[in-house]
């Protein structure tokens, strides 16, 4: 009982890693363009396919290729920031949800024209994989996605702690007319907190490669867990986030493991209708506001 | 004044005139399957454009309605023999009754957390049904016995009478719009969805008007699942809660006009004859074509006409015809 307990717990924060790389970046995006970014699960369903791609017409490791998708989804960040949800910054909700909403629908449906509906694997060395400590049994690939998000998830931290730039997007998170008063340039900042948002959405689909499959509908399940984490976790504050992505993943892998094999999702949603009945404005909120 | 108004008269004569022929006219099977599709999706749009086009309140989980309508038509009919028109009106009241909860739900959130949170329970609901086995068939579904020509069963042989049954939907729907628009509560809904904070601080009730009409257009959203569903004579969770009705309800009223009478309408009529065309051209072996059409339609329109077709040609007819500036 308690191995299967334990078990649970494991495989969920492990996959709660990936989750918060995908929610830290919506919650980015929140914070400091204002926006929520319906198509950041396209974003990661992208990274897989360039990690695909590197791997079967190159024979890059899934792992390597992240320093090719990070970087890729960060210029493409900056150009949708720049020639797309500029344009619709505003008091006004309806252009910036369905904007973003049709990037979603457009990059899901063109990959479905373009790649078919198709599951695409990679196999490595260490897919197969798995260290048994105990009764547990610890998958390497997931291990090392887990490690590397919580790296990429430190040194944003790190970033928007210690930097200019990244005091900057906090500043701006925090009260935009001020910081830019302040002299704070704001298109400057959003491409930023755009492309970086990307970045971890790239990284996360890179990532998720050794251990899952790369088609269309990918993003989908990661974006999922990704708002409740983010809605659960306050909007624009990014440790909530991260805390209340591996809380997602453990409460999924729960789910899964003691109500039944279907019955993840249920769990998910059920904890966020909870979540919006009773602290609508997140966990990480403070009482009265 | 009076000449307009009997102009007004004289368009919808005319309209109405062609509307009823249009059946006899066109006989392809092909075309009159579109037709209603037109009808079907301008009136599940004008069902989404009460709240979402009026008050601003932008679900994506109206196939909550729509499937919440069909499902309990459809358990009326196969499992007491019940007729769908009853089963219609039954849904239509169940659906107004699960808004109730749902909108307490999600009008706890603005803007897209609320979206975000309509997407959900629709999920949701969709989850439950595809475990009610015993009386909901589960995820397999069930066709709905064929009983040949049963006006009273809401079945007919000819695909016209589904036609009419539809386009009076639409007539129904429109009237209602129409309605509420002329009424204090269509101000107080424009009212809200140009600024909340300032419409309860004029004292407008939000809360009341906004579980108002969303009970209105559950319900409305919900006989069009009942149609649905008699049209294509089967149910199952995946089409009955199809997170594409959420969406194509949203995207006709945007295209077509936010907030408009019409706009729901004139958005149908371009997304489906765009789809007809593209199917006939094509062939659906290419799959997501369609919604990567609607989806870059979408864009433009986002980008370049928030207002719409319909205020783009307000603009045109502003600009050619009247030769007065035109608003912004």
């Amino acid at each position: 009982m308690w191995e299967t307990l334990a078990q649970a717990v494991i495989n969920g924060l492990l996959i709660g890693g990936i989750y918060a790389l995908v929610s830290i970046g919506v919650t980015l995006i929140f914070g400091v363009v204002k926006i929520v970014n319906f198509a950041q699960g396209e974003f990661v369903m992208i990274g897989t396919y360039i990690s695909f791609f590197l791997a079967t017409q190159f024979g890059i490791d899934p792992l390597v290729s992240l320093v090719v998708s990070m970087p890729v989804l960060f210029v493409v960040g900056v150009l949708i920031q720049h020639f797309l949800i500029r344009r619709v910054l505003g008091p006004n909700d309806m252009p910036q949800i369905f904007l973003t909403f049709a990037l979603s629908l457009l990059l899901l449906n063109l990959s479905l024209m373009l790649f078919s509906a198709n599951y695409r694997t990679v196999h490595t060395s260490y897919s197969d994989e798995a260290w048994h400590i105990g009764g547990l049994y610890i998958p390497v690939a997931k291990l090392i996605a887990f490690a590397v998000a919580m790296a990429l998830s430190a040194l944003l931290w790190i970033f928007l702690h210690t930097t200019d730039l990244g005091r900057a997007m906090r500043a701006a998170s925090q009260n935009r007319d001020v910081a830019m008063l302040m002299g704070i340039n704001p298109n400057r900042v959003f491409a930023v907190a755009f492309g970086t948002a990307l970045a971890l959405a790239g990284a996360a689909g890179s990532l998720l490669m050794p251990f899952y499959s790369a088609y269309p509908f990918v993003g989908q399940v990661f974006v999922l867990m990704a708002f409740v984490a983010v809605v659960m976790g306050t909007l624009g504050n990014v440790m909530g986030a991260l805390i209340a992505s591996l809380m997602m993943g453990v409460a999924e892998s729960l789910g899964i493991q003691f109500v039944g094999a279907d019955s993840g999702l249920i769990v998910v949603f059920a904890l966020l209708l909870l979540t919006l009945a009773f602290r609508p404005s997140g966990l990480g909120a403070k009482r009265g506001r | 004044m009076q000449s307009a108004d009997n102009m007004r008269w004289l368009w919808l004569a005319i309209g109405a005139v062609v509307m009823i022929a249009l059946p006899q006219l066109v006989t392809s099977s092909f075309a009159i399957d579109i037709l209603i599709r037109i009808l079907l999706f301008s009136f599940i749009g004008v069902a989404w454009n009460l709240m979402g086009g009026y008050a601003k309140q932008l679900s994506l989980g109206h196939a909550a309605y729509f499937g919440l309508g069909a499902y309990t038509s459809t358990i009326m009919q196969v499992n007491y023999g019940i007729s769908p028109w009853i089963g219609m009106v039954a849904g239509g009241v169940v659906a107004m009754l699960a808004s109730l909860p749902i909108g307490w739900l999600c009008f706890r959130l603005r803007g897209p957390y609320f979206t975000i949170a309509t997407i959900a329970t629709a999920q949701v609901l969709m989850l439950i049904f595809l475990k009610f086995r015993d009386f909901a068939w589960g995820a397999e579904g069930t066709t709905i016995p064929n009983l040949g020509s049963a006006p009273l069963m809401m079945q007919f042989e000819e695909k016209s009478s589904y036609y009419y049954v539809v386009l009076g939907l639409l007539v129904v729907g429109l009237w209602i719009t129409h309605r509420i628009e002329k009424s204090w509560i269509g101000y107080y809904l424009v009212a809200i969805g140009e600024d909340e904070d300032a419409a309860e601080a004029i004292g407008v009730n939000a809360p009341k008007v906004k579980r108002d009409i969303y009970m209105i257009s559950a319900f409305l959203t919900a006989l069009a699942g009942t149609f649905y569903t008699q049209y294509i004579y089967f149910i199952d969770p995946a089409t009955a809660f199809s997170f594409n009705v959420s969406i194509e309800a949203a995207l006709v009223s945007i295209v077509g006009g936010i907030g408009t009478l019409w706009g729901p309408v004139i958005g149908t009529v371009l997304l489906e004859t765009t789809s007809a065309l593209l199917q006939s051209w094509l062939g659906s072996s290419v799959g997501g074509i369609q919604l990567t059409v609607y989806s870059l339609i979408l864009m433009a329109v986002i980008l370049w006409r928030p207002t719409g077709l319909i205020g783009f040609a307000t603009d045109v007819y502003h600009r050619y015809a009247r030769r007065k500036p035109a608003r912004a």
